[in-house]
């Protein structure tokens, strides 16, 4: 029985996940997420360990793998460091075991990924930098607007005429939603016309890693955001030769943490059967 | 260890020194060891390789210049080179033009490529009143042919730093230096083998600095950093990651910004090996401090250095061999390629290395830095996937 702890310091929270693996077999015994509002993620790395620790009645000797993903490679109880998308790919298999492709939806980036079962990235690809497929921008969009962020998803879905928005840069985008708002457009359309301009990048994104008939699943920070996921499907339905399902999962904001520890567990276990344990100390 | 009069230790007060020799682009040591005594000389060289022992054997400082960094701006450097030139040239002309290597008495450039090698005819026609010598090495190493000639060369440069003391380098003098640089090189040694078998008691970052000293300070100054760096690694308990190991290469002429190297680290990768600053470990074995010391140093660069890319290598049977042979001697896992935008010697070889490397089962990754990249996040998704696929999906 390996016990393993995954940590991910994403850009608006900490989320830390504590597993049990024996024999394949998994067991989710303890969570915690805090959101950082400019509070130091590295203490918040430790606290929400700490709190996934107590849920899972354990304490941290009991842990034999602690894995770190997002931007957490600076904390100092770790014993490895997977990258985010790695992790990503593993959490979502663990969440929705049918995906052939993951959508890693962030506050600063998007990205596609092809994962085979066992939850090993085949290829992937990333939005540029601009931000504007990015949850950042859809944050700022949001205040603007003078909404909470957990109204868009509804919002958007009560549009009847989402209006174009630019999908080439955040600062055009929100220079088009400040002229929407001068011509009375109401916020539905305005939101929906975000997301179809976000799920248009995505799935091009999509496309261009090879992904066509199989599950896609959402992960990251806007996964949960319903009007999104409803333009994703949109426009994957949109594109020719694309047979693809879209899936989320109320627990998708823990993908990080979740494939932090299991490949944390996979390694150790590899670790051991290599007689190299020492490097897991 | 007493440095500028004041007791370091620990690596903690170790590396800011460094730090401070590394940021210090005025080279303010290299300055007062010169005015510290009347009629100090110091003689610049860029990468690769020269014969520092043959600089130190005529009392003068050898001082290396290895461009601008990042944090150098390039105001006057850019008007010399076209747009697909590496930017070393450029930083070290800014050096030269702002007045920074004003203290400077000669300058060395090494037989690297064609960029460097043009960068000494310029020289000679910007600074007139400052020694300037490309320095050539053979691309023939029989001892008959390549041997006589090299032998003809490092004879001419000790002529020329002989005249430009004021008297001729003896014999003895130059043995002693070469004593002097097989210690400076011993040490090297023992960090590099300390830092293969425990690479998280000496960060590549820390490592690079310490050596970094080295191209400011008097070498045997140097030497005695190494030890005392080494001897507080090794009195330090610092956490041991689950990292992959690799060895860094095609790093040898314009530097990678240090925040490049602290990513590499950062993102799952220790770095076990690699081939900066390789003119402190050029020569693979001490040199004889008996017999004709001319001839002595000759033959070391003939038959004792390793052939890195950045190096002529006539067999190519022998081709990438020297990054098979470090990935097996420091167990290193994969082998990472980083050059300078433009470097011809290091991205024409990059090919061949890495058929080489295939071939023996070796996994690589390769991509392209400036030494004043200032944007990491490619190069730590590129090491971050290229770490975790090594530790979740290869077979050892």
């Amino acid at each position: 029985m390996t016990i393993a702890a995954g940590v991910d310091v994403g850009t608006g929270a900490v989320k830390a996940a504590v597993f049990e693996v024996e024999n394949g077999e998994t067991k989710w015994l303890g969570r915690s997420l805090l959101r950082i509002r400019q509070r130091d993620p590295m203490q918040l790395a430790g606290e929400a360990y700490d709190q996934a620790l107590e849920e899972a009645g354990l304490g941290r000797d009991d842990v034999h793998y602690v894995a770190t993903t997002g931007e957490g490679e600076a904390i100092p109880f770790h014993t490895g460091h997977f990258y985010s998308m790695t992790t990503h790919a593993r959490g979502a298999i663990h969440l929705q075991p049918k995906a052939g492709a993951v959508l890693d939806c962030g506050a600063l980036h998007g990205r596609a990924i092809l994962v085979d079962d066992r939850g090993k990235v085949l290829t992937y690809k990333m939005t540029s930098q601009c931000a504007s497929g990015s949850g950042q921008f859809l944050e700022n969009i949001a205040r603007y607007l003078g909404i909470a962020q957990d109204e868009i998803g509804s919002l958007s879905q009560q549009s009847d005429d989402p209006e174009v928005v630019s999908s080439i840069c955040a600062v055009l985008a929100e220079t088009d939603v400040i002229n929407m708002v001068s011509r009375g457009i109401s916020t539905p359309n305005i939101l929906k016309g975000i997301h179809l301009s976000m799920a248009s990048r995505l799935t091009r994104l999509l496309k261009s890693i090879g992904a066509k008939e199989c599950v896609v699943m959402l992960t990251g920070g806007l996964a949960l955001d319903t009007g999104l996921a409803a333009a994703i499907a949109e426009e994957l339905d949109k594109m020719k030769g694309m047979d693809a399902t879209v899936k989320t999962h109320p627990d998708t904001i823990y993908a990080g943490a979740i494939g932090a520890a299991l490949w944390g567990a996979f390694r150790y276990d590899k670790l051991a059967d290599l007689g190299q344990l020492p490097r897991a100390s | 260890m007493t440095m500028s009069g004041t007791k370091v230790s620990g690596t903690k007060a170790i590396i800011e020194r460094c730090q401070s020799l590394f940021d210090d682009l005025h080279f303010t040591a290299a300055r007062e060891w010169k005015t510290a005594k009347s009629g100090r000389k110091v003689i610049g060289y860029m990468p690769i390789y020269v014969p520092r022992e043959i600089i130190h054997a005529a009392d003068m400082l050898p001082l290396g210049v290895l461009g601008g960094g990042d944090q150098l701006e390039v105001i006057h450097g850019d008007a010399y080179y076209q747009s697909y030139i590496c930017r070393i040239p450029r930083s070290t002309i800014e050096l030269g033009v702002s007045g920074r290597l004003d203290f400077v008495d000669g300058m060395m450039f090494p037989s690297i490529c064609d960029v460097i090698r043009n960068l000494s005819g310029m020289w000679k026609m910007m600074f007139p009143d400052v020694y300037v010598r490309y320095f050539d090495v053979p691309q023939n190493y029989a001892d008959d042919i390549g041997g006589s000639y090299y032998v003809g060369e490092l004879a001419e440069l000790r002529d020329d730093l002989g005249k430009l003391r004021g008297s001729p380098i003896t014999d003895d003098e130059l043995r002693n230096s070469i004593e002097v640089y097989n210690e400076n090189r011993k040490m090297v040694g023992e960090l590099y083998d300390f830092r293969a078998k425990t690479p998280w008691q000496a960060p590549a970052a820390e490592a690079y600095l310490v050596l970094r000293a080295g191209m400011v300070l008097p070498v045997e100054e140097h030497t005695a950093l190494i030890a005392d760096y080494l001897a507080a690694a090794k009195a330090e308990k610092r956490p041991m990651r689950d990292n992959c190991r690799i060895v860094l290469t095609s790093v040898f002429c314009e530097q990678p910004p240090l925040n490049l190297i602290k990513s590499l680290e950062l993102a799952g990768c220790y770095v076990v090996d690699d081939d900066l600053l390789l003119v402190t470990r050029w020569l693979t074995e001490d040199v004889p401090t008996d017999g004709d010391p001319i001839q002595n140093l000759a033959d070391a660069f003939l038959h004792h250095s390793e052939s890195t890319a950045a190096k002529y290598e006539p067999n190519q049977a022998e081709k990438g061999q020297y990054l098979v042979r470090a990935v097996k001697r420091t167990g290193a896992e994969g082998v990472i390629f980083a050059a300078p935008s433009f470097c011809d010697p290091a991205l024409l070889d990059r090919p061949m290395l890495q058929n080489v490397l295939s071939e023996a089962n070796i996994p690589y990754i390769a991509f392209k830095y400036a030494e004043n990249s200032g944007q990491m996040q490619p190069i730590r998704e590129q090491a971050g996937t290229f770490a975790d696929s090594i530790k979740l999906w290869s077979a050892a």
